[in-house]
């Protein structure tokens, strides 16, 4: 009982942590696939980007501001890489939505490239401005790194579900994602509504990545690896809910550390595949509204 | 909503009828002609770059005969064709077996490992089927280095067994790619005329209308599955061949992505040309741009946007074009 | 005699989408050497019932069976297999394959050459090829489509793409041949064409159900005519007698002249 307490109880919590950094980017994931049916490959290599460069806005490497200077001075240029993005794709979305999938795999590389151009392939550490504390609580050491990301999760996550459920955008985006086609014979503009999904995605994006960061350090792959679980949980979720990315993230933190402290930490990627193909099995019609009904 | 299908921005048969097809028959004999004396001419460097291309190009056509065929896209073949590579590895290095003795079971293993992974995706479809793949492609290099007792982990494998004892190593990693590679764009080029071909096309556009002429779409998605991973897998064994040696680096994620890449740039396309374009992509910028590496993935990202932006804009452009000369 | 034992039947068959009944407990029975019409305003049901008969469609209740034997539970494939066969009233023709061989696809299942033939020239496979080759260039001839045989779907008209979707399913001598309209997009001398094929093909041991909103081509072709109306039979008889119901002057032929 005592080991069970010793261990499982802080792999659970600190599984959840990371978990909702994972549903943080899952998120980004189904806001766009939810209203265009795109999956943004994308997104990974878009929020490393954002990472580096507010390393680079507050290193000195390229500017010498505030922290907070330069992360809101990166989320102006990731707005602006999201509506570039989305204007490249847009044409594409109306025609094959599997082809503007392909679409946003350029994009991903040329932000991988753009990184390793700018910031070159070297290590480098991104800290967070979080009060520096940990207490215990019924043997679990909590930290003030845990709060801050428990914390910004549960306003992020929340400010986004307010928008959507209250906001004029978050209405004609919900009405979009249920049926495009009435939604926009109702005068709602498609374009407006995925722009504004990709826009959200990848503010989302930043903040996930700002928060992994001091976890591990930062390199070209960080963030994009960290994406991949993001990945999963959105297929666990269903890849079309919200609420299934919120949960689909927890659950990936939460499994993935149970299996690499009891089973085995050098299959992790492998356990991931296992997830994903058990998800999109045992769930099919969760995941999969579309396979049900099709006419001849 | 879009449809499922990727867009294809070339029709397969030109059907301005069979003159251009007979001269896109004498290109195709010409291009084969100079391949096969290239090595008369170039640099040993080249050959050796040349039969890499040659095994690029089989895995682009991996690649292209799960758009063309099924409709759907990968971005996991890396685990395909790492199963074909490691086979031949494998093979040569605990057993001393010659490729033309290793390419068989590689070939089998590829189609084996491309049904077992249908069977559990059989019912997934578009950007679901390419996420799961995805997941695929994550898991290879991880599986490669822990199977490090069979597959030499990080460190990989050499392949050394010649192919034919006596002839110039270099000659026999050249030929033995470029022959395979013909072999596989002839068995594909049958595939397009045989039944089973047509029921797979038919299939892809129309599922209700092949399952109601007898060709279930779990039929379909298996088979197609089946001849993707067998042809990623005779890429892999060629590579092993043509490179020499086999590591987990040339399986990882982005391995998998600039496949996917190649396709595109090839515009899907199952002829030998096409191949060779989709190849030449995948082995000779690296080899251009070694010096300055990170202009890799930006040139490639750049190409696919190119092509798909292409595709899109092309016709149209050149349908408004035709009005306005019309209207004049 | 023939005739009843080859019979396609339905019992009781119900569908529903959601809640929404979209066939009602329907009986039918589809004879042999008969040319049967079922007609019905758009929404009645009727391809409904033509999905539920080829297996593409479950119905929740009903059992549907064909010369005795049940059909329950088997696949679209399968029931390909067994000789039933349809045309779609949504052309489906793949775009990638000619017009001669979306037509080679109607006889697939009667060959069965193995996958190594598929890759290498094999005799038994390039012998094959030339079979479907000359019974699909057989049917396109009846329906006088031969000169279009090896152009791509893409290149023709609307009416001349219906011909080929019909001769993709007469091509492979079927048991049962299920149409579901036939005539649409068609000008009137296709129209009359179809019609002389579609009496030529009558057969002793063929079960023919036509849907058509072409009332003239229904009436002069068919032996026996189902009308339908919400997922139920209105009317059933012989042109004459389903002309003078009034139910069905009421619902459908009266209402307007289309
Ligand atoms: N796959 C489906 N999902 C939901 N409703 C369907 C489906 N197929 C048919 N329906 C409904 O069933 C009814 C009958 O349609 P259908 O059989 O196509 O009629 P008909 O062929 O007589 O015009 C329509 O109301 C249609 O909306
Ligand atoms: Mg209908």
């Amino acid at each position: 009982m005592s080991d069970i307490l010793r261990d499982l109880f802080p792999l659970v919590w600190s599984g959840m942590i990371t978990g909702c950094l994972y549903a943080l980017g899952a998120l980004g994931l189904v806001m766009i696939f939810k209203c265009s049916r795109v999956v943004n490959f994308s997104h990974g290599n878009v929020a490393g980007f954002a990472a580096f460069l507010i390393y680079g806005f507050s290193s000195g490497v390229l500017l010498e501001l505030s922290w907070g200077a330069a992360v809101l001075l990166t989320i102006i240029a990731i707005i602006a890489i999201a509506f570039l993005s989305y204007a490249v794709v847009s044409p594409l979305v109306f025609e094959s939505d599997l082809t503007a999938t392909i679409a946003t795999l350029g994009i991903g590389l040329i932000a991988q490239g753009a990184t390793l151009l700018i910031f070159g392939a070297d290590i480098v550490s991104l800290d967070l401005p979080v009060p520096r504390f940990s207490t215990a609580v019924l043997g679990l050491r909590i930290t003030g790194y845990d709060l801050t990301v428990l914390a910004v999760a549960v306003v992020t996550i929340g400010a986004l579900f307010f928008v959507i459920d209250f906001t004029k955008l978050g209405i004609a985006f919900r009405a979009i994602s249920e049926n495009p086609f009435a939604a926009e014979v109702c005068g709602l503009n498609l374009r407006s509504v995925h722009l504004f999904a990709w826009i959200v995605a990848a503010i989302l994006g930043v903040v996930g990545a700002l928060l992994i960061v001091p976890t591990t350090f930062l390199s070209v792959t960080t963030v994009a690896a960290f994406m991949l679980q993001a990945f999963a949980a959105a297929v666990i979720g269903g890849f079309a809910s919200l609420p299934g990315a919120l949960v689909g993230g927890i659950l990936v933190g939460v499994l993935m550390n149970l299996f690499t402290f009891y089973v085995s930490p050098e299959y992790s990627s492998t356990f991931l595949l296992g997830l994903i193909m058990l998800a999109l099995n045992i769930f099919p019609n969760g995941i999969l509204a579309r396979v049900e009904g099709f006419r001849v | 909503m879009s449809d499922q299908n990727v867009s294809l921005p070339l029709s397969p048969v030109d059907q301005a009828g069979w003159r251009s097809l007979i001269s896109a028959q004498v290109g195709t004999w010409l291009l084969i002609a100079v391949a096969l004396c290239l090595p008369l001419v170039v640099a040993g460097s080249w050959v050796f770059a040349l039969g890499i291309c040659f095994a690029n190009a089989i895995g682009v056509l991996s690649v292209s005969v799960l758009v063309r065929y099924g409709g759907e896209v990968s971005i996991g073949h890396t685990f395909f064709s790492a199963v074909g590579a490691y086979t031949v590895a494998i093979l040569d290095t605990r057993f001393g077996i010659p490729l033309w003795l290793s390419v068989p079971p590689a070939l089998a293993l590829g189609v084996v490992a491309g049904i077992l992974f249908a069977w559990p995706s059989r019912r997934l479809s578009g950007i679901y089927l390419a996420v799961s793949t995805l997941a695929l492609a994550l898991a290879v290099p991880e599986i490669i280095n822990n199977a490090d007792g069979l597959t030499g982990g990080y460190e990989g494998l050499y392949v050394s067994e010649p192919l034919v004892p006596g002839v110039k190593m270099s000659l026999q990693r050249y030929y033995a790619a470029l022959a395979v590679l013909l072999a596989v764009t002839y068995g594909l080029a049958r595939l397009r005329r045989s039944r089973q071909g047509l029921a797979l096309l038919l299939s892809k556009s129309h599922p209700a209308a092949a399952d109601a002429f007898g060709a279930r779409q779990v039929w379909a998605r298996v088979a197609v599955m089946g001849i993707s991973g067998g042809i990623a897998a005779l890429c892999g064994a060629m590579l092993a061949f043509a490179g020499s040696t086999v590591s987990p680096s040339g399986f990882t994620f982005w391995a998998a992505i600039f496949l996917l890449v190649g396709s595109v740039v090839s515009v899907y396309g199952l002829t030998f040309p096409r191949a060779l374009i989709g190849g030449a992509f995948l082995t000779l910028i690296p080899q251009f741009l070694s010096a300055s590496g990170a202009w890799i993935p930006v040139l490639y990202g750049v190409a696919l946007l190119g092509v798909i932006l292409a595709g899109h804009y092309l016709p149209r452009l050149t349908q408004a074009m035709g009005r306005r000369k019309g209207g004049a | 005699m023939d005739a009843a034992t080859n019979a396609l039947t339905g019992q009781g068959i119900s569908l529903s989408f959601g809640g929404i009944k979209v066939l009602k407990g329907l009986d039918v029975t589809f004879r042999a050497g008969e040319i049967t019409g079922l007609i019905g305003p758009n929404g009645a049901g009727k391809t409904s019932l033509f999905n539920c008969l080829t297996g593409a469609y479950s119905p929740q209740e009903g059992q549907i069976a064909y010369a005795g034997q049940s059909l329950d539970g088997l696949s679209p494939a399968a029931r390909a297999g067994k000789g039933i066969v349809r045309s779609f009233q949504h052309v489906a023709l793949s775009l990638d394959l000619t017009v001669l061989e979306n037509v080679m696809i109607g006889v697939a299942r009667n060959h069965h050459a193995g996958w190594l033939n598929a890759f290498l020239p094999l005799p038994r496979g390039r012998a094959e090829r030339a079979e479907m080759e000359r019974a699909a260039m057989g049917a396109l001839t009846d329906l006088g489509l031969a000169d279009a045989a090896h152009s791509l779907p893409d290149a023709l008209p609307p009416g001349m793409l219906r011909l080929v979707e019909i001769a993709r399913a007469i091509v492979g001598k079927p048991d049962v041949l299920l149409l579901d309209e036939p005539a649409a997009g068609l000008n009137n001398s296709e129209t009359r064409d179809l019609m002389q094929t579609l009496r030529k093909l009558r057969s002793g041991g063929l079960v023919m159900v036509v849907v058509e909103h072409d009332m003239d081509l229904v009436m002069s072709i068919c032996d026996r005519i189902y009308v339908m109306n919400f997922g139920e039979f209105v009317a059933c008889g012989t042109a004459d007698e389903v002309r003078r119901d009034p139910d069905v002057i009421r619902i459908y032929l009266g209402s307007d002249d289309d």
